[in-house]
Parts: structure tokens; sequence; C-alpha cells
């Protein structure tokens, strides 16, 4: 039971001694209730076949959402930032999770990303703009050019969330590379 | 340039996520080679190295530690970093894996690491990625100890003449070409000009593509590059529309055409 609760992230073999032994000696009822749940979810919650992002049904709540624009897709590495953005954006476009970035050196292509789904969707009409919510690491942006490549073959607009100084982050303490994608990005005010 | 007290110049090959907070990175540095090391804490939250602890940017670095993983301590930037993108990208990707791949640990490679940092600017320059491939592989051989005259004739030391035809022995080196050789040719001009460093000419890049894959072999264990094979997805994608009779551009004519990995690349065909 140790064993199996380090999966956990963030657990080490002293918390997951810790919360075993509160389990078993503290809470069984909470215990159980929480492998129903954890088996239920496991065996159900599968990714959507629209978005990829996960979800109980074929096709996620926000995909059948006949109130969100089709026309705008966000791209995102993973099913929590559609979460975030989902919380502090007006955001009323669709989603795509890719589940990660393009990295040959661990194994991770196109195929692993999703990327023929992501282009068979830019293909098929609806989508005027992609909009790319994905890190700015080397990796990241190798995949914002493939999928910006994929974009420009099917006429559709591709554009890159802005990249920069953190809100009441102070350019003193700012690293050299965000400092210069925050310059390239500059608006006018 | 010069160490900065104990620092050492650095760049890193790969990097992963480790526990919750730190990255495990490849790193190659100037007199010490390739090593394993963890950055504690890179990925907290506004912590300015995890920015900086990435490929293909020019680094200062300082580590602690014996064994086989050290522990980083310092981390500075030792100039902007190398802007690759799209295809100069995956040439830097390449490169890289080859050197994961190929270099032993803790083997210090100086003129290799003055080579690999002039390669990725000249990536970055954008002209002429093959042949900058091609002098690396060539570079990256030689460095390990697999060097190959490719100037002379190996069962007579007579110098390969630019008009002469040549094949690969393997374990050999070059021999001139027999009606009844099956393995593939290869100009002598092109033998010199990867002998010299010189720039490829158009014609020349295929064969010195298949030349430096097939020396590059046995060194890689039977296992594919695999940043060969997100180069064809690349370049199939990025191909404006299939060119007609081309063929799907992967199976039997993958190795056929022309991207610096030795890939298909119908746009380049267009
Ligand atoms: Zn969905």
């Amino acid at each position: 039971m140790v064993d199996a609760l380090r999966c956990l992230p963030g657990v080490g073999p002293k918390s997951a001694q810790r919360i075993a032994f509160h389990l078993l000696e503290r809470d069984r009822e909470g215990g159980l209730r929480l492998a129903r749940i954890m088996a239920d979810a496991m065996t159900r919650i599968r990714r959507c076949r629209r978005c990829r992002t996960l979800t109980e049904q074929e096709v996620c709540a926000l995909c059948t959402n006949p109130h969100r624009d089709g026309g705008l897709l966000c791209v995102v590495e993973q099913p929590s930032e559609i979460l975030a953005i989902e919380q502090a954006t007006e955001f009323r476009g669709l989603y795509f999770v890719l589940g990660g970035r393009l990295s040959p050196l661990d194994g991770i292509g196109p195929a692993e990303l999703g990327l023929d789904l992501l282009d068979a969707r830019l293909g098929g009409g609806e989508v005027r703009e992609v909009i790319l919510a994905i890190s700015p690491t080397v990796e990241g942006s190798a995949t914002a050019h493939f999928i910006a490549e994929s974009a420009d073959r099917h006429g559709v607009s591709a554009t890159r969330i802005a990249h920069g100084v953190p809100l009441g982050g102070e350019l003193e303490y700012l690293d050299g590379g965000t400092l210069a994608l925050a310059f390239n990005g500059r608006r006018r005010l | 340039m010069n160490a900065r007290g104990s620092l050492f110049q650095a760049f890193v090959l790969h990097r992963r996520d480790y526990g919750n907070t730190s990255l495990l990175l490849e790193v190659f540095a100037a007199g010490r080679g390739r090593f394993p090391a963890i950055a504690k804490g890179a990925r907290r939250a506004r912590h300015p190295t995890s920015a900086l602890l990435q490929p293909f940017q020019p680094l200062w670095l300082d580590a602690v530690g014996r064994g086989e993983v050290l522990t980083l301590t310092r981390v500075e930037a030792a100039g902007p970093a190398i802007g690759l993108l799209g295809r100069p990208l995956l040439c830097g990707f390449y490169l890289n894996e080859l050197l994961v791949r190929l270099l032993g640990r803790d083997d210090p490679h100086d003129p290799l690491f003055a080579f690999y940092h002039a390669a990725l600017t000249g990536l970055a320059g954008g002209d002429d990625l093959e042949s900058l491939l091609r002098q690396f592989e060539i570079r990256l051989l030689d460095e390990l100890g697999y060097a190959l005259a490719l100037d002379v004739e190996a069962d007579c030391d007579r110098p390969v003449m630019p008009d002469g035809v040549y094949v690969l022995v393997p374990g050999q080196g070059m021999l001139r070409a027999q009606p009844d050789d099956r393995a593939e040719r290869v100009s002598g001009a092109t033998l010199l000009a990867l002998a010299q460093g010189d720039r490829l000419a158009p014609h020349q890049l295929r064969e010195a593509r298949a030349l430096l894959r097939r020396l590059l072999e046995p060194h890689l264990g039977g296992r594919p590059l695999k940043s060969r094979a997100l180069f064809r997805r690349f370049a199939v994608a990025s191909a404006p529309s299939p060119v007609p009779g081309s063929g799907s551009g992967q199976g039997a004519g993958a190795s056929r055409d022309s991207t610096p990995l030795g890939i298909t690349n119908r746009s380049l065909e267009s």
C-alpha cells in the first residue's frame, strides 16, 4: 500500500507511510470511498474524441456546448490548462489537448501528440484561428512551429499567446530569455 | 574564452523533469564532456534558471558532487540563446541526439565542444544545413576515434581523385568502385569536399548523406535516431501539396531525396 501510494505526485516514502497509517487507523471509511472513486474514474475517464481532454463521455462537454465558438481553437499541452484558461479568461472558443511537446530524444513525436487529428481539424473548414498556448521552451517552440505550418497549409491563422513579464514581476529579476521574448512581443500603447 | 573561476562553459543537450521541482539534465561541457546533472529547485515558479537550462543556450555552470550525477550550483547565461526555429531547430535536436547517443560519459572533447557551438550558430544562420550536419558528423566520428580517411584509397594510399568513383568498405575505408560492386557509390569530388570541410554541391548532398549514415550506423547500436523520424514527419507535413507521382514520401523512397537528415521532402522537389 505504501508503495502504491508513492505513484502520487509529491508523495515520497515518508508521506506514503503517513497516509497509509492515517487511512488504516483513523479513516477506513474515507479510504474505501477513495478506492471506489479511483477505480471508477480510472476505468471510465478517457480522452475526448475531438479535443483529447479527459472526459467520461465520447465527446466532452466543452466540445458539445453549442454556445462555444468553433472558429477559435486553443491548443494546450495539458487538460489542466483548459481549467486555468476557463477560470482566468473570457475565451469562448474550443480547445485541443496535445498531452506534451515534441521531443525527439524522449520519443515524443507528432503521433503521440495527436497532431494528425489536429491537422484534420484545421483542414475541416470550421476553424478560423488557432491559438497556441504552449510553453516557451525549445520543445514548445518546435511544436508551435509544426502546428503553425499545418495551419498555414489550411489557410487558418495561427497566433501564440504572449509570453513575458509576470504581473507584479520586476524586470531586474527576469532571466534574459523571458526579457527577450517580452521585448519582441512589445505592443503599441 | 577563459573559465571564470570554477565555472565551465556548457550546453544542455536534454532535460527532463525530476521530482516535483528539479530538472535532470544531460550536459555537454567544455573540458568535461557529457555528464548528467541535477538542477535542484529549477522548476519552482519564477525560478530564473529553468528558462536558462534549455538546449541551445550557451551557459556557464558550476557543479559539485561525486559519482554518477552531479548537482549544479551555479547557472549563468554565456550569451543569448542560439535562436533555432523550424528546420534548423530539428537539425539542432539531431545534433543533440547524436551527442547523447555517441559520446561516452565524462570523456572531454574540447575541439568537439567548440565545433558544436559553431555548428549551432551556423544552423541559426540557416543556410546550407546539410553541409553543416555532414561536417559535424565527420568531426564527431573523428573525435570518437572512428575516423576514416576519405581522401586516400584504403588499400594503396593513392589519393582520391575528384573524377574517380568509390565505395565504402566497412572497417577499411574507401576503395575504387569495381563494376560488380553492389555498395552505394560515392564520387571522389564528394569525398574530397567532405575531407576538406568544403560546402557540398547540391548534387553531392545525397551521396554524402548516405555515406555518413553508413559510417554512423555501427556506432548507434541498431537503434534508429528519433530525430530522423521527426524530421520525416515534419518534411512531409510541410509539403505544400503532394507532388504528382512522387509516391507517399515514406516507405521505400524515404531515403532517396533531400532533407538534411536523409528524408524525402516533397517541398524541395516541387
Ligand atoms: Zn472535447
